[in-house]
């Protein structure tokens, strides 16, 4: 139809082109360019062709003259028939713009996020951290799937009948080929059903959400307890750069950051639990002065780093053009230390202790073995000797999981509080 | 004229060295005090109580020697010759293993600064702590059939760095016309082999300015060098390494096997003694050699797991960094999801996969790693890329792959060394740890972590067993820290 429509176009418009030919306009437009060529060779110094002329003048007024019947036409409410005519045309009804939205809905999406910086950001941070989460499994699952040892052999040992074994492998779907597995390892861990354990017949996800409470609350008190004491000593070396406190404390965090935790958990039970007794050596659910060796030991490390970050993060502030900007105006260094350094010297800090939690998290596996803690990190520890494949990928993974999720957070607060990422975000 | 002075006083390396070396001596002192007394039978031990009353001599005459360089510095602008005379007591702190104060005093006997001097007693230092530890094995049942033949090269390079050490006392090689001494270079240069690498460094520093005599590269040395050398605590650290490293390798020649590995049911769980200074384990095998002997494991796996991702990932660094856009993506998004699972998790999932064994463990944590490294290479090429100098070997022709591995990496190396210096210590703790939950080292082997494991189990009888390996993995760790942020300091001023 468009065909036959474009072929009636192209007459209308054969036709004025032959109207406009015959009249003066063409010819004075022929005149104009063959005067128009001969300036050009005259500047140039060139000799003027009289075939090169004619032809030259004959292209550009035909040219002209067809766009002036386009135009002519146009007024008529004749156009050639094109993609960007037709849609211009489709857009104008209702109905087509609601159906569009059928298949056009993420475009849609995307032409709504995709002018606004904050949300673009958030969302592209969001897709990341989707694929991710997703490549985390598959990394995690694939590692485990190309085992050298038998599972069911490992676990049934030896002496099982190779019908027992076959068995084993049915129950839980090992003989499907690495694909299928593949899925679904990824749709149990995204709906929270990841069967259950091949020792001891557990539910994983019911054992994994029992244990990573404490888990989580060890890590968050470690986490509390460091940013508490970090954050004024790692100031106050900042401040007296150079003193005798500045070397010492860093000397203090530098030792914090070489102590392996295990050690130190031995060491605190040895002095506090056997020789003082004062503090039970292990942890008991329920009694707070059993959790305070572990915070300790597990947050020492987070506090000499976050110590040592403080530090040279308000150093490198403060050779920042902008402070030297307020000496110059006059204002009190305790000030400048306080509202300029300090609070821009914050942001990196935040980033790194975003970081330092996710290998708290991974640290705490330690820790739990020392205080025989039945968290998260020492189920997997213990899983891992069997090999419990379903109990170690859940783990391993849900962790990470929750690590992403807290640097996803700590990016998008960053956005909020750091004026200068907004205005790079605008920019881009 | 008074101002310049405090000045002087504010910015004397040798006046803070001064402190920081009194206040370990301090703290040694303090900790050899509670060692002497026991508290159960209320009893001051002979031996500990000398020990103590040296280690108070030493830290009294120490706090001394800070009063008189203060009053130099301040008074006089430069530290004086009676001051110097008196350090030369604080010499003997060695003869107590009070290496701080002995490398201070080292330090305030030459008037100015000099890398070979330095590196000289440095080397002279770790000679005499690994002769001291060696010696141990006198009082032993039995020692090897190398012990005497080992001791005596050790004495000899004693006496043959105490030398070096009067030799550069007293020249300098920046004057120039010293060229006889390139025999002398060539030898410190062999000693290197007995794994004193301040050794190989000391050699190398005389042979360059005595043969080689090219001045830039001279200059670059003296550069970095001057820098380490006046940093003590990164000297320490170094100290401490390569004694670690040297030991471990002289240990083949002097250490009997037997000691460390073999079960010995006549003496198990011993307290520390001459024979056994840090006690034996449940198998009766002596914890002192199997600390040495873990030395060396938890070096080379230290090592190696740092050196695997250092390398990978500072190729894919280098090439994300290079080729923008399409491979900078695939690649940083890839190594992301590494990224995303924490270190220990993940070594603990490829063990659980593969098995433990020493070779996994390794795989296991270099693994982990690598995005660390191509992010630091990465940044880095990012920002060398633009530079002129590679648009000008663009403008010449050169392919790309020279371009990248000749002008972009070389230059942007620094940071990588800077970080893998930091995360050897880190490396070393990650070892010992999986090796204490069981899924590091094989179990006979005598590495740091699974002599804690032993040392865990009999916390309440025998602390001394988990205590040793603990302070052995902390020493190392922070030596490692220590030359970090030295090497930090001179490869990257902008840090500071």
């Amino acid at each position: 139809m468009t065909g036959a429509r474009n072929k009636e176009y192209e007459q209308a418009l054969q036709k004025k082109i032959n109207i406009k030919k015959e009249s003066s306009t063409y010819l004075n437009l022929l005149e104009r360019y063959k005067q128009q060529y001969k300036n050009k060779q005259q500047f140039f110094h060139r000799p003027v062709n009289e075939k090169e002329m004619n032809d030259e003048a004959a292209n550009l007024a035909n040219e002209r003259i067809q766009e002036m019947a386009e135009k002519e036409l146009a007024t008529e409410n004749l156009t050639r028939e094109n993609y960007a005519t037709f849609f211009g045309k489709c857009l104008e009804k209702p109905l087509f713009v609601i159906v569009t939205f059928i298949p056009g809905i993420l475009m849609y999406l995307l032409l709504l996020v995709y002018p606004r910086p904050m949300i673009r950001y958030i969302a592209e941070r969001l897709v990341q951290t989707l694929f991710v989460i997703i490549s985390v499994i598959i990394f995690v699952f694939t590692i485990l799937h190309f085992s050298p040892t038998d599972t069911a052999a490992n676990i049934l040992g030896e002496a099982a009948t190779m019908e027992q074994r076959e068995a084993f492998n049915q129950q839980y779907g090992l003989e499907q080929p690495y694909i299928v597995q593949l899925w679904d390892a990824i749709k149990g861990i995204l709906t929270f059903d990841l069967g259950s354990s091949y020792t001891g017949n557990e539910n994983v996800i019911k054992t994994i959400s029992d244990r990573f409470p404490i888990t989580l609350t060890i890590a968050t008190w470690s986490l509390l307890m460091s940013v508490i004491i970090a954050l004024p000593f790692g100031i106050i070396s900042a401040a007296k750069r150079n003193s005798f406190w500045d070397y010492s404390f860093m000397f203090i965090a530098l030792i914090g950051l070489s102590i392996p935790n295990f050690w130190q958990g031995l060491i605190f039970i040895l002095t506090f639990a056997i020789k003082w007794n004062i503090l039970p050596a292990t942890y008991y659910p329920g009694d707070m002065a059993s959790i305070i060796m572990p915070v300790i030991v597990l947050g020492t490390g987070l506090t000499a780093s976050v110590a040592r970050m403080t530090r040279s993060s308000i150093l490198e502030v403060i050779s920042e053009d902008y402070i030297v900007t307020a000496k110059s105006k006059g204002l009190l260094p305790r000030s400048i230390f306080m509202n300029h350094a300090l609070r821009n010297a914050m942001i990196p800090i935040i980033t790194i202790i975003g970081l330092q939690f996710g290998g708290m998290l991974g640290g705490a596996a330690v820790t739990e073995k020392v205080f025989n803690i039945s968290g998260l990190g020492s189920y997997i520890v213990d899983k891992q000797f069997i090999p419990d494949i379903p109990s170690v990928l859940g783990g391993v993974v849900y962790i990470a999981i929750v690590i992403s999720i807290v640097n996803l957070v700590v990016d998008i607060l960053y956005a909020f509080l750091d004026p200068r990422i907004r205005s790079e975000m605008k920019k881009t | 004229m008074t101002l310049p002075k405090t000045f002087i006083l504010k910015n004397s390396q040798k006046y803070k060295h001064a402190h920081f070396a009194f206040v370990l001596s301090l703290a040694l002192t303090i900790v050899c005090f509670f060692n002497a007394y026991d508290y159960q039978e209320g009893l001051w031990s002979v031996s500990w109580s000398i020990v103590t009353l040296a280690y108070l001599i030493g830290t009294v005459l120490q706090g001394v020697l800070i009063q008189l360089l203060k009053k130099d510095l301040r008074d006089k602008g430069e530290i004086q010759k009676r001051t110097r005379v008196l350090s030369t007591l604080q010499l003997l702190g060695i003869t107590v293993g009070n290496v701080f104060i002995t490398a201070f005093a080292f330090r305030v006997l030459r008037k100015e600064e000099s890398i070979e001097y330095t590196l000289a007693y440095y080397m002279l230092l770790t000679n005499i702590l690994i002769f001291t530890v060696s010696l141990f094995n006198i009082f032993k049942p039995y020692v090897s059939n190398t012990f005497l033949p080992s001791m005596s090269i050790l004495a000899l390079f004693i006496i043959f760095s105490l030398i070096t050490v009067i030799i550069f006392g007293k020249i300098d090689l920046i004057q120039g016309g010293y060229s006889k001494l390139k025999w002398l270079g060539g030898v410190v240069l062999l000693a290197g082999f007995t794994g004193n690498l301040f050794g190989f460094v000391l050699g190398y520093s005389i042979l360059l300015k005595t043969v080689i005599r090219d001045d830039s590269k001279i200059d670059r040395w003296n550069k970095f060098w001057l820098s380490i050398t006046k940093n003590f605590t990164a000297m320490l650290g170094l100290l401490f390494v390569i004694f670690t490293f040297s030991i471990s390798v002289i240990s083949y020649g002097t250490f009997v096997d037997r000691f460390a590995t073999e079960n010995n049911y006549a003496s198990m769980l011993m307290e520390p003694s001459l024979a056994y200074p840090f006690g034996t384990d449940d198998f009766g095998r002596d914890v002192f050699s199997r600390i040495i002997y873990g030395a060396r494991i938890s070096l080379t796996v230290g090592v190696i797991t740092t050196i695997i991702p250092l390398v990978i990932g500072g190729f894919l660094g280098a090439l994300a960094g290079y080729y923008k856009n399409t491979l900078d993506n695939v690649l940083m998004r890839i190594l992301d999801v590494i990224y995303a699972v924490p270190g220990i998790l993940l070594a603990i999932a490829i063990i659980a996969a593969f098995g433990s064994s020493t070779t996994n463990l390794i795989i296991a944590l270099s693994v982990g790693s690598i995005p660390t490294y191509a992010r630091t290479m990465r940044a880095n090429v990012l920002s060398v890329s633009n530079l002129e100098f590679v648009e000008a070997s663009k403008a010449l022709g050169e392919s790309e792959w020279k371009i990248i591995f000749k002008q972009v990496v070389p230059n942007s190396f620094a940071p990588m060394i800077v970080k893998a210096s930091l995360t050897i210590g880190t490396a070393v703790i990650a070892t010992s740890s999986l090796s204490f939950l069981g899924l590091g080292v094989e179990p006979h082997i005598p590495e740091w972590g699974n002599i804690l494991k032993v040392g865990s189990m009999y916390l309440e009888t025998n602390p001394y067993l988990a205590i040793f390996p603990g302070i052995a993995i902390i020493l190392l760790v922070l030596s490692f820290n220590f030359l970090g942020d030295g090497l930090r300091d001179a490869l990257d001023p902008k840090l500071d």
